[in-house]
């Protein structure tokens, strides 16, 4: 039984025209940040700390950057070499808008780019939403390189798309309701709405002012026509993709949340099912990114996990 | 195995009844004065209970005050983030929205509290004491199957409160922070086995939560002990001995003594360098006028351009006896050094921070019903308003409400239990 979160109340917006405010006072600050280069293009990545095995958090969508797991560097950097790096699209990447370099096998190169140029024989990997695709393939075509794998709320080829989610999406539309605001008309005239929206629902737990605010920020840092770009990247068919989970051999932990808005629960239930071996930890009530809503939860599954691939022979 | 060779267990265990009581305590290292205050509340509960332990789990200044005390600071103190640094980071001249600043400290927070956890995994603590420790009070509501000891939490004030200049979103917000709070205490009532209120019930504000949400006075009463303002030290013999102590800090009997002190932030320079102008002005209205100005860790004093008369100095030990020396102090709007003064019942001048909701409402609350110092706007005080001001108030009457001096004795009383 699925248990809707209640919803957020309408909130007054944060004052309309600010400037957006500096970075907040971080935890702990990168030793190292680069850029990795893939076929002309750009990807900015930060290291943190030392000890095995690596862990790399992978980043989702562009519609965020890597501060998408402020909540977690700090900690793992106390005991493990981190890395983290920004998708191409935002953050401290470039902005490529032709939709080939957003595709799931482009996003799984750049992360073996950047691993290379990070020096980086093996990893975790740590991927949200639709970190998981890329996650995947690069532990499909490099077992050797991939320790494990941490898939949280992944958006996946597999369970049941969200139908309210379906809008066309360079059509111009009558309606601004709703998901009809996930469309490139709409994100011309008002980002900022859409990130608010989009936001609102992937934060849809009570008190998640701070995370939207915080997720709402790492938004306005691309630009619609660069974000558009990357709805016509593509990935594997279902069939071709459960194929690829089916092989997979390395330790895979999924979370997902059945609040989750965005990528329905019975994608990260259906994914962990085709993973042989693959542990699954359902989190009840909480929404699209319980990395940032609920870190603590969150941090102690990814070390459990982490103490069980040093458990293995 | 060979006889004799040393080899480290792999794991230790206490039997229950052979452990000595530990607690852990956390001290807010925002603003210097948790400290003072929570060594003294520490000091009770080992008389109550002389085989406790403590260990505390602190950062910079709180750990200055800890290490001149020879306390024991748990060694993964260091893996701590730094609050303060981030408090300064926060704040501009004389300005700083703590509702905001606490709220964009969330990243630090987590992190804190994953280093909290690992603490008391391992430590065997029968009790942790948090004095505003709030990644630690926020997290084990979040976390309830996290909590392993007893919890005893303070604070000096309850309630976010907006400031105007955040309009309508921050009174939303200030709610919403609020509600979750209230959220939080009502659903597990387990985590705080001890909430202490370090006041009277008289302290609190006579505002509610927010909108549709309870009068925080009421709902404070409910869930709150109270302690009593804990002062840090025993006023008594430094208002008996005033005169002796003059003489032991060097002060002369025909010398007007102001000191001006902006705690152990950076935040406080640009009143520090105001009054330093309104120096000249001052002496010319009150005769022999001596004015020493404290830097603190984070301003240095070298930048301080002072004339003849003022004497700058980066740090003064034991600062508390030269307030309670002195003929005025000049100070921000925070609760430790504002009731320092009124307990040492000496006259002052205070300037809360800008869009500071503590400073501007529960301290300024709170010292309205002791009915000590004066409340000063920084934004509309030049040099000739605070030389006017020094110059009125150095003269005052002490004839305010003594501050209760029993407040750590009373805490103390309330936590023992626990353990």
């Amino acid at each position: 039984m699925v248990r809707a979160a209640p919803r957020t109340v309408s909130t007054p917006p944060p004052a309309a025209g600010k400037a957006v405010r500096p970075e907040q006072t971080r935890a702990r600050y990168p030793d190292l940040e680069g850029i990795a280069e893939r076929d002309g293009g750009r990807i900015g990545y930060e290291v943190y700390g030392r000890g095995d095995p690596t862990i790399m958090f992978v980043p989702p969508w562009s519609i965020v950057h890597s501060r998408i797991w402020k909540a977690q560097i700090p900690d793992f950097a106390r005991r493990h070499r981190v890395i983290a790096w920004d998708a191409r699209g935002n953050g401290r990447s470039d902005r490529p808008r032709e939709p080939e370099a957003h595709n799931d096998e482009a996003l799984a190169a750049d992360l073996l780019a950047v691993l290379d140029a990070t020096h980086t024989d093996s990893a975790v990997l740590v991927g949200l939403s639709g970190a998981a695709v890329p996650a995947i393939i690069a532990a499909s075509e490099h077992p050797e390189r991939i320790l494990g794998l941490v898939l949280v709320s992944p958006s996946v080829p597999l369970g049941r798309r969200r139908t309210e989610r379906v809008v066309p999406f360079d059509e111009v539309l009558d309606t601004e309701e709703g998901w009809a605001k996930h469309n490139i008309h709409f994100w011309r005239r008002d980002f900022t709405s859409y990130l608010e929206f989009f936001f609102g629902e992937a934060f849809n737990e009570p008190h998640s002012t701070k995370s939207i605010e915080d997720a709402v920020g790492y938004g306005q840092s691309t630009d619609p026509e660069t974000l558009g770009s990357t709805i016509y990247g593509t990935g594997p068919g279902a069939d071709a993709f459960l194929a690829m989970c089916r092989l997979l051999r390395c330790p895979a932990l999924v979370i997902h949340g059945d609040c989750d808005h965005i990528s329905d629960v019975s994608r990260g239930i259906e994914l962990s099912a085709a993973i042989p071996g693959a542990r699954l930890e359902l989190l009840h009530g909480s929404g699209h990114c319980p990395n940032a809503r609920d870190p603590v939860r969150v941090n102690l599954l990814i070390r459990e996990f982490i103490r069980s691939l040093r458990a293995l022979p | 195995m060979e006889a004799g060779r040393a080899r480290l267990p792999d794991r230790t265990w206490t039997r229950a009844l052979a452990r000595r009581r530990r607690a852990l305590y956390l001290s807010s290292p925002i603003g210097l004065g948790h400290a003072q205050r929570d060594v003294s509340i520490a000091d009770e509960l080992r008389r109550i209970h002389p085989d406790l332990e403590i260990d505390w789990l602190a950062q910079h200044p709180v750990t200055t005050v800890l290490e001149a005390r020879g306390e024991r600071v748990h060694a993964m103190s260091a893996e701590l983030a730094s609050e303060s640094a981030h408090i300064t980071a926060e704040s501009s001249e004389h300005d700083l929205n703590a509702f905001q600043a606490i709220r964009r400290m969330d990243e630090i927070l987590v992190a804190n509290f994953m280093v909290f956890h690992d603490v008391v995994e391992t430590g065997a603590y029968d009790l942790v004491i948090g004095d505003e420790a709030w990644d630690v009070d926020h997290h084990l509501h979040e976390n309830p199957d996290l909590k392993r000891t007893a919890f005893a939490w303070m604070t000096d004030f309850v309630g976010w409160l907006p400031m105007p200049s955040g309009g309508e979103r921050e009174a939303f917000l200030t709610a919403d922070y609020n509600a979750e709070m209230i959220e939080h205490v009502e659903r597990f009532p387990r985590i705080r086995d001890r909430a202490i209120f370090v006041g009277e019930p008289d302290d609190i504000v006579p505002d509610d939560f927010g909108p549709g949400l309870p009068s925080i006075r009421d709902w404070t009463e409910r869930h709150f002990a109270f302690s009593g303002y804990v002062t840090g030290f025993d006023p008594t013999p430094l208002i008996e001995r005033r005169e002796e102590l003059r003489r032991e800090l060097g002060y002369q009997s025909d010398e007007r003594v102001v000191i001006v002190t902006v705690g152990g932030s950076g935040v406080g320079e640009a009143l520090l360098r105001r009054v330093i102008d309104a120096y000249p002005d001052a002496a010319r209205r009150v005769n022999g006028l001596r004015m020493i100005a404290v830097a603190g860790p984070r301003i240095d004093p070298a930048l301080l351009k002072a004339p003849n008369g003022v004497e700058v100095r980066a740090y003064v030990p034991e600062l508390y006896k030269h307030l309670a020396a002195c003929d005025l102090a000049v100070v921000q709007g925070g609760l430790t050094t504002t009731m320092e003064l009124a307990a040492a019942r000496r006259p002052f001048l205070y300037f809360p921070l800008r869009n500071h909701f503590e400073q501007t409402r529960h301290v300024r609350h709170r010292l309205e019903r002791y009915g000590a110092g004066r409340h000063m706007d920084y934004a509309t005080s030049d040099p000739e308003v605070i030389a006017e001001a020094i110059a009125a108030e150095i003269d005052r009457p002490v004839d305010w409400r003594p501050v209760e001096s029993d407040g750590a004795a009373r805490a103390a009383a309330l936590i023992a239990p626990l353990i």
